[in-house]
Parts: C-alpha cells; sequence; structure tokens
C-alpha cells in the first residue's frame, strides 16, 4: 500500500474492503477533485486467466458504465495499469444490507421498500441488457434517506453473452443463487428476481428460505424444495407478501416475475396496503454465520456441480396445514390415533368380493333379490 | 422437516384442486382466487366430519385429506368443480394414498406423502374444469361404497416426474345411471326367465291343457271370491235410527 500510491490517475487514501476478485480503496481523482471507490482486480500471471479476468472487468466497467440509476452505483471509469485493472466508481457513505441484517430485524415496510427500490435499480439494469447475478445484501448498500443501492456488478455479463466463461466455470453466491444458475442453464434477468426474492425473504423472516448445512445442500434445496410461506414464519407479514414472494421464487423462470419492474410494482401495492400501519420489529435471533462470499463453482464435464437429486425425481411434498381452516381435531386424532382408529386408518383398501357385491351394490343386489323372488315364485309354480 | 412423534402413516384420500394459470396471475389476481377457493372449500368441506379431514395449502391451491370417506372426498372435488361456473377454473385431481403428519418447525405443522404428491400430479395432468382419480382412489372407492366407482370411467395414464404410470380415471355420472339401468332391465329379464323357466317345469310335467285349466279354474275361483269381496259399490243397507254408521247385523244370517 505505501508502495502503491497512484493507480491509474487515482491517489489511493485507503482501503474500504475486498470484492469478489480483488480489492476495492478509498481513492481520490486530481483531475476532478472527487473522492471515489476504487475497484481493483489482479491480473493473474496464467495468460489466459489474465485475458479472461482483464476481458469479464473491462465488459463490467462497459456494462456498468452505461447504467445511471439512483438506485444503482455509477460507475466514473475503468482501466489498467500494469498487473491490475480497475474501476472508478462512486462512493457511498453508508451501511451495506447484510450489516443492517446482522444488526438486527428490518421493519417490514422498510425491508419492502429496500427490495422495490433495488427490483427499480434491476429493473433499469435489464432494460439496458445486463443482468447482476450476484444480487445478494452484501451488494446492497443503503445510504442517505433509506435509499439503496445495488453495488458490484463484479459478475454482471451482458445478456446476450453466453451464460458460462470460457473457462467452465459458474459464478454467483449459493445461498441466493437462482435454480438455472445451479443447475448450471442458461441465466437471464428472471435469475436476478430470484435472488432479489430470497433477500426479502430474509429480511421479513431472518431466515433463509433455503438453508443447508453446506453449499451442495442448499443447492440442493434451491433446486427442489418450496420455501414456506414468510407469513408463517413471521405472522407481521402481509398475505399479498406471500404471493410476491412466491412469484419471485418459482423455480421455473417462465411462472416467475417476467420483468423486475413488475415485481417492483407489486412490492410497491404492498406498500400502499401497509401504509400508515405501525409494525414493530421481529424478535432478535443470532446472525447465520455468514455464507454469503461468492464462489467459483467448478463445472464438471461442462456443467456445474449440480444438488444430488434432480428436480423430476425428487419433490418435496410437504405442505402446510391451512390457516383458514381449523384442523386440529383431525391433526390431534393424527398424532395419537386410538388402537383401532390407528387400524381403521391404515387400513388399505381391498378387492371387493362376490358376496360383498351382492350385499352392498344396489345393482347386483337388485338382480339377486328378483332372481331369488322368482325362483321362490316358480317353485310354487312347479309345486302346484 | 420431520415427522411428529406417535403419528404414524395412514391411508387417505387426497383431492386436490389446482387453480388454473395461478402461477402466471397478477399477484391481485391471485389474492382474489385464493379467496375464492378458500370460500369454495369452506362451502364443500361442511359436509365432511371434522376429526375425517385436513386442509392443506399448496402454492397453487389446496389439498383436502379425508380419513376413511372416499364418497366424502369425491364430494368435494365435485363440488369444487362446480365452483367453476363462478369464474374459478380448477382442476381437480384425487388420490388414495399414504400421508403422515410433518413438523415443519416454528409451529409449522404440514402433511407430507405419495398420497399427496400423487394427487397433486394427476391436479396438474387434469384440464381445467376436470376431475380425475387415479386406480388407487377408485379402488377405495369400491371398498368404501361398492358400485360407487362405476361412475369412474376410464381416462388414460399418466406418467409423472418420477416415472411412474399412474392409472387415471374420468368423473361420468351418466355411465352410473346407465348401469343402474342395465340392471334393473337384467333383474326383470331373470325374473321373467326364472317364471317362464317354472311354468315350462310345470306344463312338461301335467301337461299344457290341465296347466291351463287348472290356471282357469283357480283364477276364476280367484276372481269370483274377490268379486264377492268387493261388493262395496252395492247401496248400503239402511242404518239404524239415530244410528251413526254400522249397519244392524242380519240375524237370518248364519
Amino acid at each position: 500500500m505505501a508502495k502503491q500510491k497512484l493507480i491509474g490517475r487515482y491517489k489511493i487514501t485507503g482501503e474500504l474492503g475486498r470484492g469478489a476478485m480483488g480489492l476495492v480503496y478509498k481513492a481520490e481523482d486530481p483531475a476532478l477533485g472527487r473522492t471515489v471507490a476504487l475497484k481493483t482486480i489482479a491480473l493473474s500471471d496464467d495468460e489466459p486467466e489474465r485475458d479472461e479476468y482483464r476481458k469479464r472487468f473491462l465488459l463490467e466497467g462497459k456494462a456498468a458504465g452505461r447504467l445511471t440509476h439512483p438506485h444503482i452505483v455509477t460507475v466514473y471509469d475503468f482501466g489498467e495499469e500494469r498487473d491490475i485493472a480497475y474501476l472508478a466508481m462512486e462512493l457511498l457513505k453508508g451501511t451495506e444490507l447484510r450489516t443492517r441484517m446482522q444488526e438486527g430485524a428490518i421493519p417490514i415496510f422498510e425491508a419492502v421498500d429496500i427490495a422495490a427500490q433495488v427490483a427499480e435499480g434491476l429493473g433499469f439494469a435489464h432494460e439496458h441488457g445486463v443482468v447482476h447475478r450476484d444480487v445478494k445484501p452484501g451488494n446492497i448498500m443503503l445510504v442517505a434517506r433509506g435509499q439503496a443501492k445495488i453495488m458490484d456488478f463484479g459478475i454482471a455479463r451482458m445478456r446476450a453473452s453466453d451464460h458460462k466463461t470460457s473457462t467452465g466455470v459458474v459464478l454467483g453466491t449459493p445461498r441466493y443463487m437462482s435454480p438455472e444458475q445451479v443447475a448450471g442453464s442458461p441465466v437471464d434477468h428472471r435469475s436476478d428476481i430470484f435472488s432479489l426474492g430470497i433477500v426479502l425473504y430474509e429480511m421479513l423472516t431472518r431466515t433463509a428460505p433455503f438453508a443447508g448445512e453446506d453449499s451442495t445442500q442448499t443447492m440442493h434445496k434451491i433446486a427442489n424444495a418450496e420455501p414456506v410461506a414468510p407469513s408463517r414464519l413471521n405472522p407481521e407479514v402481509p398475505s399479498l407478501l406471500d404471493f410476491v414472494l412466491a412469484r419471485a421464487l418459482k423455480k421455473d423462470p417462465v411462472v416467475r416475475y417476467q420483468d423486475a419492474y413488475e415485481m417492483a410494482a407489486d412490492l410497491r401495492s404492498c406498500l400502499a396496503e401497509m401504509r400508515g400501519r405501525v409494525r414493530a420489529g421481529g424478535k432478535e435471533e443470532n446472525p447465520a454465520k455468514d455464507t454469503t462470499k461468492t464462489m467459483r463453482l467448478e463445472s464438471v464435464g461442462g456443467r456445474a456441480v449440480v444438488a444430488p437429486a434432480a428436480r423430476a425425481i425428487v419433490s418435496d411434498t410437504r405442505m402446510p396445514l391451512s390457516r383458514q381452516f381449523d384442523s386440529s381435531v383431525a391433526v390431534r386424532r393424527l398424532a395419537a390415533p386410538a388402537r383401532k382408529d390407528r387400524a381403521r386408518l391404515a387400513r388399505v383398501p381391498g378387492p371387493v368380493g362376490v358376496w360383498r357385491r351382492l350385499r352392498s351394490d344396489p345393482g347386483p343386489r337388485l338382480l339377486l333379490i328378483s332372481a331369488l323372488a322368482a325362483g321362490l315364485l316358480a317353485s310354487c309354480v312347479i309345486s302346484g | 422437516m420431520a415427522t411428529i412423534p406417535g403419528a404414524t402413516a395412514v391411508r387417505a384420500s387426497v383431492t386436490f384442486l389446482k387453480i388454473q394459470d395461478f402461477a402466471r396471475r397478477p399477484v391481485m389476481d391471485q389474492m382474489r382466487l385464493r379467496a375464492q377457493l378458500e370460500a369454495v372449500i369452506a362451502v364443500t368441506i361442511a359436509s365432511l366430519d371434522e376429526s375425517g379431514r385436513v386442509v392443506l395449502d399448496a402454492s397453487d391451491g389446496a389439498a383436502i385429506v379425508v380419513f376413511g370417506d372416499p364418497r366424502g372426498a369425491l364430494r368435494v372435488a365435485e363440488g369444487a368443480l362446480a365452483a367453476g361456473a363462478g369464474g374459478l377454473l380448477l382442476s381437480v385431481g384425487v388420490n388414495h394414498g399414504a400421508v403422515q403428519l410433518a413438523d415443519g418447525g416454528k409451529d409449522d405443522e404440514g402433511m407430507i406423502g405419495d398420497g399427496i404428491a400423487v394427487a397433486a400430479n394427476i391436479a396438474d395432468f387434469a384440464s381445467p374444469s376436470n376431475l380425475l382419480v387415479s386406480r388407487a382412489f377408485r379402488d377405495a372407492l369400491a371398498d368404501a361404497a361398492p358400485g360407487e366407482e362405476a361412475c369412474l370411467v376410464p381416462a388414460g395414464v399418466l406418467t409423472d416426474p418420477g416415472l411412474r404410470s399412474h392409472e387415471l380415471f374420468g368423473l361420468d355420472r351418466r355411465v352410473a345411471q346407465r348401469r343402474r339401468t342395465r340392471f334393473v332391465g337384467l333383474a326383470a329379464a331373470t325374473a321373467i326367465a326364472i317364471l317362464s323357466a317354472g311354468v315350462g317345469a310345470r306344463i312338461s310335467a301335467e301337461g299344457q291343457e290341465k296347466f291351463l285349466s287348472g290356471i282357469q279354474a283357480r283364477s276364476g275361483a280367484y276372481a269370483a271370491g274377490l268379486f264377492a269381496k268387493l261388493k262395496f259399490w252395492e247401496a248400503p243397507p239402511p242404518s239404524a235410527p239415530g244410528g251413526r254408521g254400522r249397519a244392524p247385523k242380519d240375524k237370518s244370517r248364519g
């Protein structure tokens, strides 16, 4: 640091943190006299890898440079010097959403407002052909007056580009990946909508919808499990948000929100419905261990390492009890059935025998009765 | 998710009500349709015993698990389909299979089981405003109420995402009506045949003439007796003075 005082024309004044691929500095732009955040990427010694990194970085710079929106961090400049590529962007003073979530429960109104802002920002980026691919609390900054800004289009790529890098890696954060990312399928803007759905779900419930013990289990759940409705975990969540999240978290992109603006509009409708209500914060919980670091998932034979079982074969059949209808009497009966009842409930239906059919089926019974009656009459006739 | 201690797997009829194209609709529409579905369920499950049914939420509909009453499950399915006239387009799948209580944690009980999964697959397969049932349900219905299963007619085979094949049946009440009519006709024909056989046997034993004259004599005597008893149209005998109804006994008789 002491040695490296300048990167390009930017004068380094401090270190802000570490991004997915390099350090982020606080720097001064002497030409314009403004303070910027300078995101750097250390280029590898390996020539093909270096080219790939450089290519991605510059692509990001170009893509992000086109995005000027109140909910997206502004990119001023990008370039390359010696072994370092850099990106100069707006320096934000605020808190990362991840930190805010770790500090305590976010009131529902605020959480929905943040998600609506992010959805609008994503909608704008998608309109310009840029998919973020790594939407997560760590990439959302909360600045003054509750404004949310999406940061780090670090792995954003042009929508028209191929879904995979040429080195055969899939990028993303397992906890916030979409099913298509997990499967290594082509990814489009609807993948960001899924990831935003997870972020909102976590803000509302303080629970990860697809929590697993490790990345593989998490990805398996993303591909297979249906999340519990948020209002079941936090009764203060209005039911309208259940519908919004259910739609955002659909496994099949075709039935998900097709547009981030559409999701933003629904979230705004929720806000309108909630306006005026006083919402108390949820109970404090220990924030889960941070598993939100961007990971590289090595591909196997051209496909990413997927969850153990395919969705087609195993599906989560669990369905929650309806809250609209009281099923407690039946549940009590099932939880502790009497011995006789247990046998009755577990009885497997058997084939219906001839005698039972003649006794219980109205058609054959009528046939039998009429035959018997006719037989009786006939015997009277015969005997005189 | 874990199963609840003490709760065992039971066999139940599962009626899965799926709202058509639910996922593709705007959220406001989804809320409206969900409310409509809940109203329909409230009406249709009213006839079921409270200890014999559990209502489950599904992402695009609901499942009603009915214990020991396949007829009730079918009734619910039919009632819900009838609600299609009110603008709620449903497809319905009914199955009979294993289900079990499952604990999702945080007071979030639910049910799991193949019975539910297959019903959901069948509902997915069913066309709008259509009801399909599995072979297992048909067997359960036949077991519970023999003859009722006649209204379930073959409707094809479904291969589910787990590559299992399910024989499906559709509901056609007219088939059951036709079956009843057939049985009535068959019963009448059988009775006539048996009687004819009896008459034939008698004729072959004593000859046609004797049989016919015997029948004539008996029927003549019977007709005369009947005629004598039914003289009610003759003028009633004069009633006793001051008497109110009964005629005095004819003392000359006997």
